[in-house]
């Protein structure tokens, strides 16, 4: 590589991490930049659940302490938004106004929280779980005892449901076409996996049809959920599980071709030959499914990480996707999924 | 957490309001029952360019000095405060502009420089501000109240402090800076806290009167006023000028008079003049000024008539660095001018000590009719701290040694030789008091004598009556802290520097060190005896001082021949804390292996 080489990654999460070993790895003279939205170093959001476990001061989740980037010669830049990327000229804008110029650039944004239409409404009555922040201002919110209604039931939620009931809180499902996502479990299925969910003591509300969330009445758990039945659930919080929306926004005019994610090829790279992606934020080419498709879960994404920044330092590797992707229950009839697994 | 020790820096441009939004801050925590210490930097120039820096630190136990590292930056302008990112300590927090208008070149914006470590917090200041005012001026007031809610600070004391600060003007200019604070307030309840930095309760209630802020050259004007001055004259020059400023405004309505002159020559003799004529007269002035003003300082040594300046120093030699803070008229203050002119020299190390050194001064200038110069320095004259003063008026109301009556056709001898050898004093139309006052030496009358006798004795009653100034009442001319007995490493210290020295060997104590240090009050006449018994006890011992070479160092092992370890800085800022430890620790190290 050229000596000084800047190569850019946003966002840091287990994609853009990994990303940034294998560039500094491979080119240890190269200039790396990683931008984040979050106030917070890399942190893996697999953890988060641990705040329920007491772990409630954010330094014990991270990956790597904060001096590791000074040491590998990374500028970390934090709360900061990108807005634009100009694969042409080399150069991506920041929502404060300063233009940066690079070399490469690598989209690791990922996902966030899929809100569907009909939910929209109660959007500020509702608690996301995407980040150490709002990890903590459920812990705040839940009672001691107290009861979350998860809305979907991705597996990110679910995963979450499993600390939340070994630690002492209760949690009530409300299953939607999102529950088990990103797994696709077909419809003769979906009852084994919910009566596993209820074995492990989550009430799973099925079948009726949600018609509005409402703070609860005085003296009541804070919100109500009102279904088309007439039946009612209250929960001290409301949490949307319903999978996710990749973060490709600010990417709308860098004129690579998008889809839902960024679309790249088996090497990860996009239409423009100075922009790759990897992670969630990605659909990547399939030649065997002759099209386009999403790879979830943390090995996936770490493996994505690596391939696409070996690939912008001069390899040619397609991307190839790391074990099962199948919903199982295991030996003694829990539910298991590859998606909960990482290192 | 019980205990608070919270700094923040606020650093801008000029124009900003960084000063401003600092002063609120300190004096908010003050009014809070905080112990508060603060000190600003600021450019040369008036306006437009340069960088201006407030840093506030608030504690509930006694502190004497800065932290090296603090907790919170606060940037207004982040092509200044890029540059003070390095001094947050890690899991601090790190706040600035996140919506600027203006486009950016790479690296121009504070996130770029923000250490992993850091927590920061983009604030749309401007915003904020313009959506609660209609205008971005008061942003740097949008910050305190992002600030407020961040750590828990007392709203209702900066509602207070800012509604003070903008009574003079139309009451909607106040009205608008409380709701850019309250927006700032709202704003950052989005915001969750990551950073580590806390505020615990104040350690007591301020009882109002007792508890005060101000800066040493506040505290001057406070002492000047009441120790009862009569006359001030005085030319501006920083950092001095506010001395003359203040005393301005409170002089006349204590029927006190002061005059600006047209420069420093006129300001002493005219102080020179009051002072013959029985007024408890005061110039100020820096470096500079005092350079110009040595020559009628020797009249007054000459003419034993009592007089009081203090001088501010900043950085030098000639016009220097006149916003930067030095220790290096020492030499100047206790030496400057012609022949032996010995006169009293006093360096105050705090606040309080500014207000006692400023009364006590005029005391000495009475008791022992000459003058005394009080030395400052710019980071003393202008940081602000929490000042506990007494209710009662602790000097003395009028020290001199009057003229008995005389027997009738005996001449009157100002100049009169006695046993302390202070000789009565009479001012100009006192009767029985008429006599002869010049610069050239003199006899007992006061007329003109150049005889070998005369010139001998005259000379040691100029310097010998000063010996009784290093027992004058009420008045630390020397002291020590820390362990008792024979140590390892003792600082010696004077002025400003001293409040970094006393917490530097707190440091060294708790590492283990047996340790002490010693403030010097008074350098001239220099009290010999405390030196030598500290120096006696002290297996190494450390100078720290704001000057090239040592200036006090030089004095002391001048007079008292022992070898001293220098630590000196010529930066512009003060001493730091850790500078101090780390010579401390060499020096104990060193002693250990040998």
């Amino acid at each position: 590589m050229a000596k000084g080489t800047h190569h850019v990654i946003i966002g840091i999460g287990i994609a853009g991490n990994r990303a940034a070993e294998i560039l500094r790895e491979r080119d240890p003279d190269c200039r790396i930049t990683m931008i984040t939205m979050s106030r917070l170093p890399f942190y893996n959001r697999y953890d988060l659940p641990k705040v329920f476990r007491g772990v409630r001061d954010w330094r014990e989740i991270l990956v790597d302490p904060p001096a590791h980037y000074d040491k590998s010669h990374i500028t970390l830049r934090r709360d900061s938004r990108v807005t634009n990327v100009d694969g042409q000229r080399g150069t991506l804008t920041f929502a404060h106004n300063e233009e940066i110029g690079f070399d490469r650039v690598v989209v690791c944004t990922g996902g966030s929280g899929y809100l569907p239409e009909d939910l929209t409404d109660y959007r500020h009555l509702m608690n996301g779980f995407a980040t150490f922040e709002s990890a903590m201002t459920v812990y705040e919110l839940l009672p001691e005892g107290g009861r979350v209604v998860m809305l979907g039931g991705d597996m990110i939620g679910l995963d979450l449901a499993r600390t939340l009931l070994e630690t002492g809180y209760r949690v009530t499902l409300v299953v939607n076409d999102y529950t088990f996502w990103p797994h696709r479990v077909a419809a003769d299925q979906r009852g084994k996996y919910l009566e596993a969910l209820e074995r492990l003591g989550i009430e799973v509300h099925a079948g009726a049809k949600l018609e509005s969330v409402k703070e609860g009445p005085k003296g009541m758990p804070a919100r109500c959920l009102v279904f088309e039945d007439g039946s009612e659930v209250f929960g001290d919080v409301v949490m949307p599980f319903c999978g996710l929306v990749p973060s490709v926004e600010f990417m709308l005019s860098s004129g690579v071709d998008i889809e839902r994610g960024l679309l790249v090829n088996p090497q990860l790279r996009t239409t423009n030959e100075r922009i790759w992606a990897a992670g969630d934020v990605c659909q990547i080419w399939s030649a065997e499914e002759n099209a386009y498709r999403f790879y979830y879960g943390w090995n996936n994404v770490r493996a994505m990480g690596e391939v696409a920044a070996r690939n912008m330092t001069g390899e040619d590797e397609p991307f190839v996707s790391i074990g099962d992707e199948e919903l199982y229950l295991d030996k003694g009839g829990h539910i298991a999924s590859p998606f909960w697994q990482h290192d | 957490m019980d205990s608070t020790d919270l700094q923040i820096i606020i650093c801008g441009s000029a124009g900003d309001g960084t000063i401003a939004a600092g002063d609120i801050l300190k004096r908010a925590m003050a009014r809070a029952g905080y112990k508060v210490i603060a000190f600003d930097l600021y450019p040369a120039e008036i306006r437009g360019f340069g960088k201006c820096v407030a840093r506030v630190r608030v504690t509930t136990e006694q502190v004497y000095s800065l932290k090296r590292r603090s907790d919170v930056l606060v940037s207004l302008d982040d092509s200044h405060a890029i540059e003070h990112v390095g001094e947050v300590r890690d899991f601090g927090a790190v706040i600035f502009e996140n919506a600027p208008i203006a486009r950016l070149g790479e690296g121009r914006h504070m996130s770029a420089h923000v250490k992993p470590g850091q927590i920061p917090y983009g604030l749309a200041q401007r915003e904020v501000c313009e959506r609660a005012t209609s205008s971005s001026r008061s942003r740097n007031i949008v910050v305190l109240g992002f600030l407020a809610q961040m750590y828990g600070l007392p709203v209702a004391a900066f509602h207070e402090i800012i509604a003070d600060k903008f009574k003079t003007k139309a009451a909607v200019v106040g009205e608008s800076n409380i709701r850019a604070f309250d927006a700032g307030f709202e704003a950052a309840g989005a915001y969750f806290k990551l950073d580590d930095v806390t505020l615990g309760p104040p350690s007591h209630v301020a009882e109002g009167a007792d508890t005060v802020m101000m800066t040493g050259n506040g505290a001057v004007v406070q002492g000047c006023l009441d120790a009862g001055i009569g006359t001030f004259f005085g030319y501006p020059i920083t950092p001095a000028t506010t001395i003359m400023e203040r005393l301005a405004v409170e002089m006349p309505k204590a029927g006190a008079r002061l005059l600006q002159t047209e420069d420093e020559i006129s300001a002493i003799a005219a102080t020179i003049g009051a002072g013959y004529a029985g007024s408890r007269a005061a110039t100020a002035t820096s470096g500079p000024g005092l350079a110009l003003m040595v020559e009628m300082l020797g009249l007054g040594v000459m003419a034993e008539v009592p007089c009081v300046i203090f001088v501010s120093q900043r950085g030098g030699p000639s016009t220097g660095m006149p916003t930067k803070t030095e220790q290096s008229d020492l030499n100047l203050a206790v030496f400057g001018g012609a022949g032996d002119a010995q006169r009293i020299v006093l360096a105050p190390t705090n606040v309080e000590g500014c207000y006692r050194c400023a009364g006590k001064a005029f005391e000495l200038a009475e008791k022992f009719q000459t003058p005394v110069v009080i030395l400052l320095d710019l980071y003393l004259s202008n940081r602000y701290e929490t000042v506990v003063f007494s209710k009662d008026n602790i000097f003395e109301p009028n020290c001199s040694k009057g003229v008995k009556t005389q027997d009738p056709g005996q001449a009157y001898q100002r100049f009169q030789l006695t046993d302390d050898f202070v000789s009565p004093r009479a001012v100009p139309g006192e009767a029985g008091g008429m006599h002869t006052v010049t610069g050239l030496e003199h006899n007992e009358l006061g007329r003109p004598s150049d005889s070998a006798e005369m010139h001998t004795r005259m000379s040691a009653k100029r310097h010998r009556k000063l010996e009784g100034a290093l027992a004058h009442p009420d008045l630390n001319i020397c002291k020590r802290f820390g362990d008792e007995g024979p140590v390892d490493v003792g600082i010696l210290a004077w002025g400003s520097t001293f409040g970094e020295s006393l917490e530097a060997m707190m440091a060294a104590q708790a590492e283990g060190i047996r340790c002490s240090a010693m403030k010097v009050v008074m350098l001239s006449p220099l009290p010999v005896d405390p030196i030598a018994g500290f120096l006696a006890d002290c297996k190494e011992v450390l100078v720290p001082e704001l000057n090239y070479e040592g200036q006090l160092a030089n004095l002391v092992s001048g007079q008292l021949g022992r070898p001293l370890s220098r630590l000196n800085r010529v930066t512009g800022a003060p001493m730091q804390v850790e500078e101090i430890l780390e010579q401390v620790r060499a020096l104990a190290k060193g002693r250990a292996a040998a």
